[in-house]
């Protein structure tokens, strides 16, 4: 009894972080549509990595956990979502930073609005 | 030396095979240690330095409750604050590029603070310089210029915890 009451719980929190996933997406993309340039851009585009990603994979994780209708290899399905989530967070943060790194290195996209740029400052003082 | 690290690596990936593959048949047993004993010989060199950092159960216990109080307190907060930004009608940005101090050794740990930035939304890592020793982060809202000063407000809990995990 206490143990299904717990289960409800977690699938309910699951439900809630999958919920939570998909509203973060929706304001990445309002995002994405209103900011003016490429790098502010990003910043949109992150709120779409982690909470539009790594916390909906870990709700469905534990949506998972709680289904029993997949008898056992409900473990292996929550563990696959889980480790999904760890390597979209450790990896998506590097594509976003090779974006950028090549636009600023290849002269793509002005800075611009922008209060300061030290690592132009800092490249034009090494030549 | 070389043959600890491959045996770390092989329990580590033979428990990682084990439960995604979700079942305990012999033949399961025999292609997990087969397959991870095999990946384990090829890049041990490559991932791992130090054997004894891996096992200590210091830097673990500083990595739980680092990830605990990033994913719990730090990525809300910069979430609020960024969609904040984009729903606003005057939209209040204040962009910029600012130079950021690091004093982390290790690889690793500079890959935990770049992607830490990178994580949190209003900070993106642009490039990094290992001769100066200087991260540079496109910010969304520049509330200050001095390198000293950005890495108080934006890095200094990053690089705290990955020099006590990875260094």
């Amino acid at each position: 009894m206490v143990f299904e009451v717990v289960e409800w719980i977690i699938f309910y929190i699951g439900l809630g972080l999958t919920t939570l996933g998909a509203l973060c997406d929706l304001f990445g993309s309002l995002g994405l549509l209103r900011f003016p340039n490429f790098y502010v851009r990003l910043h949109a585009a992150t709120v779409g990595i982690i909470g539009g990603a790594v916390v909906p994979l870990i709700g469905v994780g534990l949506m998972s956990l709680c289904s029993s209708q997949l008898g056992v290899y409900r473990f292996a399905v929550a563990t696959i979502f889980f480790l999904t989530a760890f390597v979209t967070m450790i990896v998506a943060p590097i594509g976003t930073h090779a974006l950028a790194y090549a636009s600023h290195r290849g002269r793509v996209v002005k800075v611009e609005p922008k209060v300061i740029d030290m690592l132009e400052k800092h490249r034009g003082g090494e030549k | 030396m070389k043959l600890s690290k491959i045996a770390v690596l092989t329990v580590i990936l033979f428990i990682a095979y084990i439960l995604l593959a979700g079942s305990v048949t012999a033949i399961d047993l025999l292609a997990a240690a087969i397959a991870s004993l095999a990946t384990s010989v090829i890049v041990a060199d490559l991932l791992v330095r130090d054997v004894g950092k891996i096992l200590d159960p210091k830097r673990i216990y500083y990595l739980v409750r680092y990830f605990i109080k990033y994913m719990f307190i730090i990525e809300p907060r910069a979430h609020i604050d960024v969609i904040k930004r984009i729903i606003s009608p005057h939209m209040p940005i204040n962009p910029g590029i600012v130079a950021i101090p690091y004093g982390v050794k290790t690889d690793y740990a500079i890959l935990t603070i770049a992607n830490s930035i990178t994580n949190t939304p209003g900070t993106v890592t642009v490039d990094v310089d290992r001769d100066s020793k200087l991260l540079f982060v496109h910010w969304i809202d520049v509330k200050a210029v001095e390198p000293e000063e950005c890495r108080r407000i934006i890095s200094r809990e990053f690089e705290e915890n990955a020099e006590k995990i990875f260094d």
